[in-house]
């Protein structure tokens, strides 16, 4: 594909994306081994689960 | 929340062929965005439907946001009729694919896999490589921000 034809390529959409990529949180998270990241994900749902209860608590629903 | 090590100790422990795709496959590869679901692509032979039958009975998997009422039936019939489930269980959502757009069903995928032991299970999880490639291929706007992660991953895994 020659330069001109390149440049007629629709944008990536992930563009729009790779600033705000946290590449210092992706470095922690490498460090850790896969089960631990797991590990970190379930907590992340635990804490999920609790604001999404106190959201609706707040509500009233 | 889910359960990992059940949903996994389940899977493996009937000996069912699965790959670990989608939003947990990001996570094992270094993603830090939430999922909440574990998507898996299951061969579709009817020995593994019967074991995947046997496997998540005991955890009442029913249709993610369907009435409660609805005649569904967990069964290797079922399973067979259908392809993609996104079922709901004790042990917390589960997408059962037959198929993934852009990488087709088990065996396309086994090639594309790697093995990682999780919670004393060993198990198969789709490639980064090939799991960014079939996130393209889904072209979903609420995939764009993993997609930037994931390939910052992989470009610092080939540097």
């Amino acid at each position: 594909m020659n330069r001109s034809n390149r440049s007629k390529d629709p944008p990536d959409p992930v563009d729009a994306y790779r600033e705000g990529v946290d590449r210092s949180l992706i470095e922690k998270n490498l460090e850790l081994s896969v089960e631990e990241r797991f590990l970190q994900l379930m907590e992340l749902q635990r804490f999920a689960a609790e604001l999404r209860r106190a959201g609706e608590r707040a509500r009233g629903t | 929340m889910i359960d990992f090590p059940g949903l996994l100790r389940a899977l493996s422990d009937a000996g069912i062929r699965f790959i670990i795709v989608g939003g947990a496959a990001a996570t094992a590869h270094g993603s830090t965005r939430l999922t909440q679901d574990l998507d898996v692509v299951y061969a579709r032979d009817r020995d593994n439907l019967e074991r995947l039958v046997r496997a998540l009975t005991p955890h009442e998997p029913y249709l993610r946001g369907a009435p409660p009422d609805l005649p569904f039936r967990f069964d290797a019939e079922t399973l067979e009729r259908g392809l993609n489930f996104t079922l709901t269980s004790k042990l917390g959502d589960i997408d059962l694919l037959g198929e993934i757009i852009g990488g087709g069903g088990y065996d396309d995928l086994a090639t594309h896999t790697i093995e990682i032991e999780l919670f004393g299970v060993r198990c198969r999880c789709l490639g980064l490589r090939k799991l960014i490639e079939v996130k393209r291929a889904a072209g979903r706007p609420k995939d764009l921000e993993v997609l930037a992660e994931l390939e910052a991953i992989l470009e610092r895994e080939e540097s």
